[in-house]
């Protein structure tokens, strides 16, 4: 007998002969990233969460519409980036990060400065900057995947990441010297 | 695309990021990093770069404050139809199905609308006569044909023969009594005229 993992491939394979729990195995593998990056782009958990919900659920309703099963992670992200920005669209856009600093909180273990000193820089970036920079640094994903995700050119792509980590580089670098004068923070 | 792009003199910017981010083709990878090992410029970025994306990475990801899960709906579930439609294999053996029965259907009303007639043993009648037999034969057939076909005819013309003059003398009769009634009429008015019934026809 041989074992193999089950991939998402074969789950959506059984998603689409109607297999609620396939999908629901699924939505197990990948919420996580969805909210943290819908919740990176919304700096709102209650906005991320309902709109991680809506993003299975459109999901689930279009995976049929999926050509190739092995770009279901770019396609789900492409729906979620879809979904917020159409919440963005419906409000105005200075209440988009209006509850920032309240749902960010410091990660345990780093310094409360340099944690808030992140954020910050995060948030002075223009939101497809952020974007690109949580596409990237955060979930990992390759140019190419980003360009489909995000609906424009790989340079496109490539042009908004590196001007985000310039000024990002800027941002932080004070912090990081006032990190190094002062030794390790935890 | 960058503002410090400009400030590397060997150009190799965004090789440099591609390099960072893991996405320079394997062949490039070996010589960009002795490429950094020589460069000043360029291993300084490549630090800075590094320091970065460490940086943004001490913001740890989120728990999902409610776990997401979907139940059954049949408002959600495809159609019995749906999925038969969507199922490529039960498609076509529904398909295969409907070609054999379309076949079996076929042979069954050509099997009744054409029955051949046992084959005549002709060569073996042939070869029981001379020539001369069969040219006889042949003749008697074709004598007996036309004489059947002449008969036919024949029936056939005397038929048509007796309708028309059976018509003929219904038509006749018909016209007979025309006739008459006319006849009947005219001495009818003649006399109604002598009896002077008509006063102002004189006039």
């Amino acid at each position: 007998m041989i074992f193999r993992a089950v991939e998402d491939t074969d789950l959506i394979s059984r998603v689409c002969r109607g297999d609620v729990e396939a999908y629901n195995l699924l939505v197990s593998r990948w919420e996580k990233r969805v909210f943290n990056y819908i919740l990176r782009l919304t700096a709102n958990q209650e906005d991320a969460l309902d709109l991680s919900q809506d993003v299975f659920l459109k999901a689930y309703q279009n995976i049929r519409k999926l050509d190739d099963p092995a770009r279901f992670g770019p396609w789900l992200y492409r729906i979620a980036h879809n979904e917020a920005y159409s919440l963005f669209r419906k409000r105005r856009p200075e209440t988009v990060l209006e509850d920032l600093d309240a749902d960010r909180n410091p990660a345990p273990g780093f310094s409360v400065d340099l944690s808030l000193a992140v954020a910050a820089a995060l948030d002075r970036l223009n939101p497809e900057q952020r974007e690109a920079v949580v596409l990237k640094v955060y979930e990992g994903f390759k140019f190419d995947e980003m360009a489909e995700i995000l609906g424009c050119p790989v340079s496109t792509v490539k042009s908004r990441l590196y001007t985000a980590l310039d000024l990002l580089k800027r941002d932080l670098a004070p912090v990081d010297s006032k990190r190094s004068h002062r030794g390790p923070a935890c | 695309m960058l503002s410090s792009k400009n400030s590397f003199p060997c150009g190799r910017a965004d090789a440099l990021h591609d390099f960072a981010f893991d996405e320079l083709p394997a062949n490039e990878r070996q010589e960009m990093e002795q490429h950094i090992r020589a460069c000043g410029d360029c291993a300084l970025e490549f630090d800075r770069l590094r320091i970065t994306t460490s940086a943004l990475r001490i913001l740890p990801d989120r728990e999902i404050p409610q776990r997401i899960a979907f139940v059954s709906d049949e408002v959600f579930q495809p159609s019995i139809w749906a999925r038969f439609w969507n199922s490529g294999a039960q498609l076509g053996f529904a398909s295969a199905c409907v070609l054999a029965v379309a076949l079996l259907v076929s042979a069954w009303r050509m099997s009744v609308v054409y029955h051949p007639s046992p084959a005549q043993p002709v060569a073996h009648v042939a070869a029981s006569m001379s020539p001369e037999q069969i040219q006889a034969s042949i003749a008697r057939a074709v004598a007996q044909t036309r004489a059947e076909d002449a008969k036919v005819i024949q029936t056939a013309v005397a038929g048509v023969e007796k309708r028309l003059d059976a018509q003929y003398r219904g038509q006749m009769v018909a016209l007979q009594e025309n006739f008459d009634v006319m006849r009947k009429t005219a001495l009818n008015y003649e006399a109604r005229l002598g009896a002077n019934e008509f006063p102002g026809a004189g006039q």
